[in-house]
């Protein structure tokens, strides 16, 4: 199954954006992002801590819905799935 | 009119279409490219997700307020000093009406739209840091 990650501002500028990954089934969303993340390693410090966890400020979004980083380790994504990973908003 | 576009708007046609039927008044919130040393800004956008947050903020100010009308206008791309960011129109029956819809769409905004600001200088770029960290705000 593939799967699309977009960053977005600095996280796009480090690490690209609309990349699609073909994933295994039951693959865990945070493991995914990770995965695409290392790929530049100033890329996945700005998005994760030294422990491999989303640093606070990391905002995620699964097909438009946002959701905590705490609960992304328990969170499998599927087929077509849109994972979304950006900073704090700064718009108006 | 509720759009995230390149360019920009008449806001004095915006104000003319406004004017309705019960209409006492109307509130424009211009946000503009400040000149904070910087060459440009460039803006983006999540806009598959910020056009309908921009949308459903419109709907609930215009319940919430009694608000006659909503437009929301946010660019995106660059933009020189001076440029409009942000356009908010609204009209309602009266100003303290129109007032408080006005700072409600703006404040919800700022709040969780997802949208980015970087600010171009002469030595590079700075990402503007959003004012709430968690981006808690609207579509949650």
């Amino acid at each position: 199954m593939t799967v699309k990650i977009r960053f977005f501002a600095r996280f796009r500028e480090l690490l690209g954006t609309d990349i699609v990954v073909a994933v295994p089934k039951n693959k865990g969303l945070s493991d995914l992002v990770k995965d695409v993340a290392s790929r530049n390693k100033e890329g996945y410090d700005a998005i994760f801590d030294e422990k491999g966890a989303f640093r606070e400020f990391v905002i995620l979004m699964q097909n438009g819905k946002r959701l905590e980083t705490s609960d992304a380790p328990k969170v499998k994504v599927a087929d077509g799935d849109e994972i979304a990973v950006f900073p704090p908003v700064a718009g108006g | 009119m509720i759009a995230i576009q390149t360019g920009d708007v008449d806001i004095g046609k915006l104000v003319n279409e406004a004017k309705q039927q019960g209409t006492g008044a109307i509130v424009v919130f211009d946000g503009i490219v400040r000149d904070d040393d910087i060459r440009e800004m460039e803006l983006e956008a999540y806009e598959e997700v910020a056009l309908p947050e921009l949308e459903k903020i419109a709907s609930e100010a215009k319940k919430t307020y009694n608000l006659l009308s909503v437009d929301i206008i946010h660019r995106i791309g660059r933009l020189a000093v001076g440029e409009n960011i942000l356009i908010i129109v609204v009209s309602a029956g009266h100003r303290k009406q129109a007032y408080e819809g006005s700072r409600y769409i703006i404040e919800t905004i700022k709040a969780g739209v997802p949208i980015w600001k970087k600010e171009l200088t002469k030595d590079g770029g700075r990402w503007v840091p959003g004012e709430h960290q968690h981006g808690c705000g609207a579509g949650k």
